[in-house]
């Protein structure tokens, strides 16, 4: 006689083959005493053909008033929840959750803090860029008024005006070298430019940031939920965070540091330094 | 009065509005001014004449999918062309951007040519 069995959280109806098959192809998870048990040959499971495979729970050979309300579900997840705060607190789990918990805010900061160090620096950059550019510019800007000055000396040498042979491969020169300035501050422009884009690195670098911060907030939001509900009846232990260490992220929060370098001066100068 | 486009960059980092900023100047358009999110965007727009708009996708309080769709949605601002420069690389973002009414879109990180392409193709469709 054939049995099948629901499985709680698979949703499927598992069949007599399929539980007699090689564990490496039946998981069963959850306790095995919430799985119900039926006859296949009574016609209330799979019918022949359909020995040895998975059924979707919703299968419309389901036998009539058999229960798979939702609220038997929650009920059964409920129950392998409580079992699983019971197993974490018994192995002392619950302990490296809360240590968990506390040192996400941290490392909140810690990301935050080179989000903004990285656009503090991309900032610093492009005004960089900006100052050379402007300069740029300006040399160009000089340089082709002085070209057209000296073509007309260069012309007037050319011409047999008075100019010593030395005096004369001088303006020929000067001439030459005006003239080549212009190409060179394009090429000056494109390597700007060049540098100006990589900047990019902190919007994509600090919506990766972004994303991960968002991720830690979210498991900190659930860890402190499954701390809740595993220490119930108890005096929750505060642990307190422990900072790790490194350069400083969140002065501005806390009375035991300088917020900045005006910060130290201040202290050393109350001091009498 | 001049008569040269007027941009808008909507982007919540201020790097790369400097950076669309730059480089717009660079292939000649000079008037653009910034919005960090869509919500500042839409008020600007409602509030002044822009021409052209680049727009990033995420974003806090509006992002660009919303905003290309308040766009749309208004009489006095439908027509204006909009691009999107994002580092959103998923088909179903861009086929719902086009599916908006975007005029375009670049994945970041870009370069200077693609953007002049894309901008100057969207303008010469507008014009």
């Amino acid at each position: 006689m054939g049995h099948s069995e629901v499985s709680p959280l698979q949703n499927v109806l598992v069949t007599e083959d399929a539980i007699v098959a090689p564990l490496s192809e039946v998981r069963v998870w959850g306790d095995m005493s919430h799985f119900e048990l039926r006859d296949a040959a009574s016609g209330s499971g799979p019918g022949p053909t359909d020995r040895g495979t998975l059924a979707p729970i919703g299968d419309e050979r389901r036998p009539p008033g058999e229960s798979h309300a939702p609220e038997d579900f929650y009920h059964r997840i409920g129950q392998l929840t409580r079992t699983l705060h019971d197993a974490m607190r018994e192995l002392g789990y619950h302990e490296h959750l809360a240590d968990a918990r506390d040192n996400l805010p941290d490392a909140r900061d810690r990301l935050a803090y080179i989000a903004r160090l990285t656009g503090d620096a991309a900032e610093k950059v492009l005004n960089s860029v900006d100052r050379a550019r402007s300069l740029q510019d300006e040399i160009s800007q000089r340089a082709q008024a002085l070209r057209t000055r000296w073509a007309a000396v260069a012309a007037y040498t050319a011409g047999g005006g008075r100019a010593t042979p030395a005096g004369a491969a001088l303006v020929e020169e000067t001439c030459e070298f005006l003239a080549t300035l212009g190409s060179q501050a394009e090429l000056t422009n494109a390597i700007l430019t060049e540098i100006m884009m990589a900047q990019d690195f902190h919007d994509l670098t600090g919506q990766v940031i972004r994303k991960v911060v968002h991720l830690a907030q979210t498991l900190e939001e659930q860890l402190v939920k499954l701390l809740i509900d595993a220490n119930q009846g108890e005096v929750r232990r505060k642990v307190e965070a422990e900072g790790l260490e490194g350069p400083l992220v969140n002065g501005e929060d806390r009375s035991d540091v300088v917020a900045d370098q005006a910060g130290v001066d201040a202290l050393l100068a109350s001091l009498g330094f | 009065m001049s008569n040269e486009p007027r941009f808008l960059i909507v982007d919540d980092f201020s790097t790369m509005r400097r950076i669309i900023r730059n480089l717009l100047k660079e292939i000649g358009f000079n008037n653009a001014e910034e919005a960090e999110d869509g919500v500042v965007a839409l008020n600007l727009l409602k509030n002044g004449k822009f021409d052209f708009i680049v727009s990033d996708i995420n974003m806090p309080n509006m992002d660009g999918f919303a905003l290309l769709k308040n766009v749309r949605a208004d009489e006095n601002l439908k027509g204006i062309p909009f691009l999107m420069v994002t580092a959103e690389a998923k088909k179903e973002d861009i086929v719902s951007a086009a599916q908006n009414g975007a005029n375009g879109y670049i994945v970041k990180p870009f370069t200077k040519a693609t953007l002049e392409e894309k901008v100057q193709k969207i303008m010469q469709k507008h014009s």
